[in-house]
């Protein structure tokens, strides 16, 4: 009987902590390490993009090849913004937070045009320019979330 | 000659084994993020594949028995029936991923609705199955499959420091959890069960018998070292192009990006094309191995070489296999992903195929003459002590490492 009598409070105490873990782990400042991790998945897809581009420049690419890629990366680079833009960051990184929206947002316009255009090799010599200078920021603000000289 | 033309299974076995999507990926990545230092890695799953794959050959040639059948013997009902129901959630999630797979390259080729490729992928599976014997499977897949050596063409235009890429051989380990990660991801990539599973079932599909015991020699080295090179060119021409410029590439789509800028257009063509059929060779070979585990372990009829009215339990649960992976990847899963996952989870599975082949091989009793020697023994008792080790390191570092993202 008395184990009956615990049984509830038990499950409620379960519950309870369950209910907090899973409000926990959606609440938080977004930190440093996870903005510089999201920063730095930015610079990857922008240095993807940029030899996609290339190969659309140089007309060394298959047109479908380069829609489909960069519809996928452009997907990636959207919901790398989203995430960064849904975040709070926390005061010390909100200055770079903003700066990797900005980036992300460039970037999934980039791939965009990327997408609409991918037999011309004007547009992509253009893109494959404008992608290296993203991949920029992104290094720069990785360099100044960690302290180290931009690569 | 002829005996090279007829290394065929060994081909298939080693490309689908080696190069499936999961791996395909995995080596890029690894490229990309730590250059050449995981070719070690790559050959020492090398050799342990192609020695116990040549075990399992000898097996099925000597005795007329393929692995299953010999887990199943050695180690009684109980633990026989956990190896199965963990190496067919392994082999079906690993055709799902394959599936997927095929649907993203034909997606690249032809840029339409990625789901209707996978539907159109899975019923030219089906065709493919029903049209060809299973000897022309082997070389439709295994020989078209060599479009791949556009990347060891790729690597050659590329020019690597060489000594750099032959450094790379040299084992080397680090306290980087996410290079841990990739070690035991590359190597248990290259003793996929269902690698060994395929080949032995294979073997009695083609009536081997101790004749044949030199060609399953020369399929066992010839057939995975080729895997084994094509699959450290990936990581030679990933760690040339990618890890310079920080390239992370998740995408099976990346992984052709080498040879397009090496050889432009015709190299892209050549990479999906032997991507394409690589990873539909390993669709075929895992979704095989599902069905011929089953079949081996309930004791039914089996095998492509009797056709479907006299294995019709066969036929129909490789029908439900191939129709369940298809059903996962409509789902909306990443092929990708879910590939990267049955590659580590199958790492734990690997002890229940593998002891039981290194036991029934140097039997004595059973083998005769053609028992394990002490090279083999040696060799196989080494690659166990290594299997255990992964498979004990495998689960902490995939949850440490958030499935190798870090």
């Amino acid at each position: 009987m008395q184990d009956r009598r615990r049984r509830p409070g038990v499950i409620a105490a379960l519950v309870a902590l369950g209910v907090s873990l899973i409000l926990l782990s959606g609440c938080g400042d977004l930190s440093r390490d996870e903005l510089n991790r999201g920063v730095e998945s930015l610079s990857a897809l922008a240095a993807q993009g940029e030899l996609i581009a290339s190969g659309v420049a140089r007309d060394a690419t298959k047109s479908t090849y380069a829609r489909v890629m960069a519809k996928t990366l452009g997907g990636e680079a959207e919901h790398e913004a989203e995430k960064l833009a849904d975040a709070e960051p926390s005061p010390e990184v909100s200055k770079e937070r903003n700066a990797a929206v900005q980036v992300a947002g460039e970037l999934a316009d980039l791939f965009s045009e990327l997408q609409t255009f991918p037999g011309d090799e004007h547009h992509g010599a253009l893109v494959e320019k404008h992608m290296g200078e993203v991949k920029e920021q992104a290094d720069a603000i990785v360099a100044r979330l960690t302290g180290e000289p931009a690569q | 000659m002829k005996s090279i033309l007829k290394i065929a299974l060994g081909i298939i076995a080693a490309l689908g084994g080696f190069l499936d999507i999961g791996d395909i990926v995995f080596t890029t990545q690894a490229g990309a993020l730590y250059r050449y230092d995981l070719l070690w890695a790559v050959a020492l799953g090398t050799v342990g594949i192609a020695v116990y794959a040549e075990m399992c050959g000898r097996v099925a040639a000597v005795t007329g028995r393929p692995v299953f059948d010999a887990i199943r013997m050695r180690m009684g009902f109980g633990l026989g029936l956990v190896s199965l129901v963990a190496s067919t959630f392994v082999n079906v999630f690993t055709v799902a991923a394959e599936l997927g797979g095929l649907a993203i390259i034909l997606q690249i080729l032809f840029d339409a609705e990625f789901s209707l490729f996978v539907v159109l992928a899975a019923i030219g599976l089906v065709i493919v199955v029903a049209l060809l014997p299973f000897g022309g499977i082997e070389r439709v897949f295994g020989y078209c499959g060599l479009l791949m050596l556009v990347f060891l063409a790729t690597a050659i235009h590329q020019g690597p420091d060489w000594g750099e890429v032959a450094h790379g051989f040299v084992p080397s380990l680090s306290d980087s959890k996410l290079y841990l990660y990739f070690v035991v991801g590359v190597f248990a990539a290259a003793l996929m069960p269902y690698e060994v599973h395929f080949y032995s079932s294979g073997a009695v599909e083609e009536a081997w018998d101790e004749s044949n015991l030199r060609e399953n020699r020369l399929n066992a080295t010839v057939g995975y070292a080729l895997g084994g090179i094509l699959a450290c060119t990936l990581i030679v021409v990933s760690g040339y192009l990618f890890h310079p410029v920080g390239v992370n590439p998740t995408d099976l789509g990346t992984a052709a990006l080498p040879a397009q800028g090496a050889f432009g257009e015709t190299g892209l063509l050549l990479a999906l094309g032997g991507i394409m059929f690589c990873v539909g060779g390993a669709a075929i070979d895992s979704s095989f191995a599902a069905s011929y585990n089953l079949a081996q372990f309930l004791g039914w009829e089996w095998g492509r070489y009797r056709g479907p009215m006299k294995a019709p339990r066969f036929t129909v649960s490789w029908l439900l296999f191939l129709s369940l992976a298809m059903l996962i990847v409509l789902s909306g899963i990443n092929p990708v992903e879910v590939t990267e996952y049955s590659v580590v989870l199958a790492v734990v599975a690997l002890p229940l195929t593998y002891f039981p082949i290194l036991m029934i091989a140097g039997d004595r009793s059973f083998m005769g003459e053609h028992a394990n020697g002490k090279m083999s023994t040696t060799l196989g008792w080494i690659y166990f002590a290594v299997i255990i080790t992964l498979s004990i390191t495998a689960i902490p570092l995939l949850l440490m490492t958030n499935g190798g993202g870090g």
